[in-house]
């Protein structure tokens, strides 16, 4: 017999956990035996609803339940049948049935996302990314070590950060595994490493960069590339979990990141500091690496002057806030 | 190294003063006599006990002769000797005490600028008052100050019907200098147990203080701040003001002579009835000029190492520490050098202002290597802490660049911040950081406190220009 519709019988997840094959039309759903389509659901009635082809396509006919028929959020109002909505959704009790009908156009087949057969695929960039991510790690504790530090308390310093990021992506690959029955580890990393990577050499680059032109700013811009970096991970992990939400979460982001990024420069503000970064630049280099011509102390002293300007407006009264914190001498 | 500590009583800081400073290193003290909070009374009423082995050698007279000599003191003053207390506006409640003198029979009293500052900056919080040593109460009038020197003239607003009869003290003639080791006698109120007599000696002047100080070998506590200092015949030589934490018996006078001054300007003055903020920045303003001059004046002192000139300034009015790390360590060795004036002018509780401060370090990286070198002295140099906006000042503001004085190139940040009451003052630092070398540099910092904007350029030049590189060791 011809197959007019299936209906499917969806569980928490929206995945198909009853079919049925409709080969003719009424369809009687409840939780009675003579059902068409029989529910194990304590919130439906014996009889619950009937589904019932008529000229202009299928309705919804329910029954006298207590719980009736949802079709989204919107219950269907007693003694009224609706067409069934263009989703083919609906909600008996705590049951959701979806119904496909024959006539219906089919989506094109889309490309398979193996989280799997992309981590092979990226396997070698993956190597690459961790390869540079431990020498840059390596070369930042040596920097910051002296000679003869006991090789124990470095590979403490050195274990740590790799250690944060195992348990960083394996909290976000949990978070796969929930929404896409893949613990998709590796997949996580490389999104971390990529951001983390362009994070901190961004930083440090323009810190080079500060130094070298004597130019602050330069180190500023590379504070706000760090900022956006850490979002674009954050984006890339959440990305990960629900591929289809990702323009939500990159609103989400968005916001967060201009919200919070507003509050914080308007307390900056406030306070008198910096909007962006340190009072001043801390950075330090090899002597090469200074490109800048240094000034004489007649001139340096003389371009000061502007400060006593922006000064003086701080220190006008106004707003006098006695809540300011004094400075604890003793 | 500790600060010294003025001679307040305020209730909360004081247990904190007593628990740092009293109770732990007396825990093992083999003397339970100088236990000052278990016996507050012992060492007052046996002022000879607390007197030091030197001045017991020297003295040839018995102790039944000094102590006679401190009563007859005493009695002499006790009529004129007051205790000055800041009250809440509203309530009963004293926010501090201090002590006084009476200068003038009007009721006119010699104390602390410190003892009245809360009066004097928070008049709507804040009111005075006095009690004599037999008990008579009354309300305080501020009529002057000296901020600079730490002195307040203040005045009885309805005087007792008898004042006149009290007398008033007087001072020291300044054409009989008192000698080294001459007995003078403290009065004051101390902790606010009981006004008290507190024999000392006169020891000089302190050295190398901008702001004369005359030290006195004697214990003062926080209490007796303002209370006049006697000599044999019971004039003024000077006024209590602060001790020195670290030490036993180190104290401080004021001297006579800016009492006196102070007295001669403004005697017959008005109560102050509008904000001290203007004339405080005018005085400091006047301090800060002297200041300057005089140090810019000073030539900087010789530096032995061999590729860095660094300015170290003169020890006139400054004194220098200096240290090093130890010579086996693996890293950064460098040698530190931290000079700093004695006397800074009390504001607030939480403002100290108008001294100068000159600092630096010189590094030696060769176990570093160039890089890790360039990574340490960056640390060092992104470390150094320029303040926040508080109530008293603004935020810093900086101006950064590379700055080459005689050869040198350095990386060098210069910040200001602005007093928020105190028009035209500023706090200055300057850093500077050398900048070619591999593996060794030197890092400075100056710091100057309340002084005018151009002043603060003048100095910023006159340090950065305290540097240089000397080419051929």
């Amino acid at each position: 017999m011809e197959t007019l519709a299936l209906i499917e019988t969806l569980d928490r997840d929206g995945q198909p956990r009853q079919i049925l094959r409709v080969s003719q039309w009424p369809v009687r759903i409840g939780r009675a035996i003579d059902c068409d389509l029989v529910l194990d659901d304590p919130h439906v009635a014996a009889h619950h609803a009937t589904l019932a082809w008529r000229d202009d396509g299928l309705h919804i006919e329910p029954a006298a339940s207590v719980n009736g028929v949802r079709l989204g959020r919107a219950a269907i109002a007693p003694g009224s049948s609706p067409p069934l909505p263009a989703s083919g959704l609906m909600t008996l009790g705590a049951t959701t049935l979806r119904v496909r009908l024959a006539s219906e156009a089919l989506a094109p087949e889309q490309r398979l996302v193996d989280l799997h057969q992309h981590e092979r695929r990226h396997a070698a960039t993956l190597m690459a990314l961790i390869l540079i991510a431990a020498l840059w790690k390596g070369f930042e504790l040596w920097l910051a070590t002296v000679p003869g530090t006991p090789s124990s308390a470095l590979a403490w310093g050195y274990l740590s950060a790799p250690a944060g990021l195992i348990v960083w992506c394996a909290v976000w690959a949990i978070g796969s595994m929930l929404f896409q029955r893949r613990f998709a580890f590796w997949a996580h990393l490389q999104v971390a490493l990529t951001w983390l990577l362009i994070a901190v050499v961004a930083e440090a680059v323009t810190a080079q960069i500060a130094f070298a032109l004597s130019m602050p700013a330069i180190e500023k811009l590379g504070r706000l590339v760090f900022v956006g970096a850490i979002a674009m991970m954050m984006w890339h992990h959440m990305g990960l979990l629900l591929p289809q939400r990702r323009r939500a979460f990159a609103i989400a982001i968005a916001s967060a990141v201009t919200v919070g990024g507003g509050l914080l420069l308007a307390d900056r503000s406030l306070q008198q500091e910096p909007l962006i970064g340190d009072l001043y630049l801390g950075t330090i280099s090899l002597p090469g690496v200074r490109l800048a011509k240094a000034v004489p102390v007649d001139a340096f002293v003389k371009s000061a002057a502007p400060l006593e300007k922006t000064l003086s407006q701080w220190a006008k009264p106004g707003d006098d806030d006695d809540d300011a914190p004094s400075e604890d001498e003793e | 190294m500790l600060l010294n500590s003025l001679l307040r009583c305020r209730p909360r800081r004081l247990l904190a003063l007593l628990l740092a400073v009293g109770l732990a290193p007396l825990a093992n003290a083999t003397s339970p006599s100088a236990h000052l909070p278990a016996a507050p009374a012992s060492p007052l009423a046996h002022p000879a006990a607390a007197a030091s082995a030197a001045e017991q050698d020297a003295d040839t007279e018995d102790k039944g002769n000094l102590s006679a000599s401190a009563r007859r003191i005493y009695d002499a003053g006790r009529s004129r000797l007051l205790q000055v207390r800041t009250l809440l506006r509203d309530q009963d409640s004293q926010a501090s005490v201090g002590s006084g003198s009476l200068v003038g029979d009007d009721g006119l009293i010699l104390t602390n600028y410190h003892v009245v500052s809360q009066v004097a900056l928070e008049p709507q919080r804040y009111r005075l008052n006095f009690q004599t040593v037999d008990g008579v109460t009354g309300a305080l009038q501020l009529i002057a100050f000296d901020v600079v020197h730490d002195l307040a003239l203040v005045r009885m607003a309805k005087p007792p019907a008898a004042i006149a009869s009290r007398g008033t003290f007087e001072f020291r003639p300044a054409a009989t200098p008192l000698a080294q080791g001459e007995r003078i006698f403290s009065l004051g109120n101390p902790l606010d147990v009981g006004f008290a007599v507190v024999e000392g000696t006169y020891n000089g002047m302190v050295e190398r203080s901008f702001l004369p100080q005359i030290l006195f070998s004697g214990s003062l506590n926080p209490g007796m701040s303002g209370g006049p200092v006697l000599d044999d015949k019971g004039h003024i030589v000077g006024v209590n003001v602060a001790t020195r934490r670290d030490g036993q018996q180190i104290s401080f006078l004021v001297p006579a002579e800016f009492a006196q001054a102070l007295i001669a300007r403004s005697a017959h003055a008005k109560p102050i009835t509008v904000s001290v903020e203007a004339e405080m920045a005018r005085q400091l303003l006047q301090h800060q000029q002297q200041l300057t001059a005089r140090f810019i004046a000073l030539p900087w002192r010789e530096t032995k190492h061999a590729h860095y000139s660094v300015p170290v300034p003169q020890e006139d009015f400054m004194r220098c520490w200096g240290s090093s790390n130890p010579s086996e360590s693996k890293g950064l060795s460098f040698e530190r050098s931290d000079c700093q004036m004695d006397t800074a002018i009390f504001i607030n509780e939480s403002l100290r202002t108008g001294d100068l401060a000159v600092r630096h370090e010189v590094y030696d990286g060769s176990k570093l290597g160039a890089l890790r070198f360039a990574q340490e002295a960056g640390q060092s140099f992104r470390n150094e802490g320029m303040g926040r906006r508080t109530h008293d000042l603004t935020a810093p503001k900086c101006h950064e660049d590379f700055v080459e004085n005689a050869g040198l190139p350095m990386r060098t940040v210069m910040c200001l911040r602005a007093y928020r009451h105190l028009p035209g003052l500023y706090d200055l630092a300057v850093l500077s950081q050398s900048v070619n070398g591999q593996t060794e540099g030197v890092q400075g910092r100056f710091d100057a406190r309340g002084v005018s904007f151009q002043n603060a350029m003048l100095l910023a030049s006159h340090y950065l220009q305290g540097f240089a590189w000397k080419r051929s060791p």
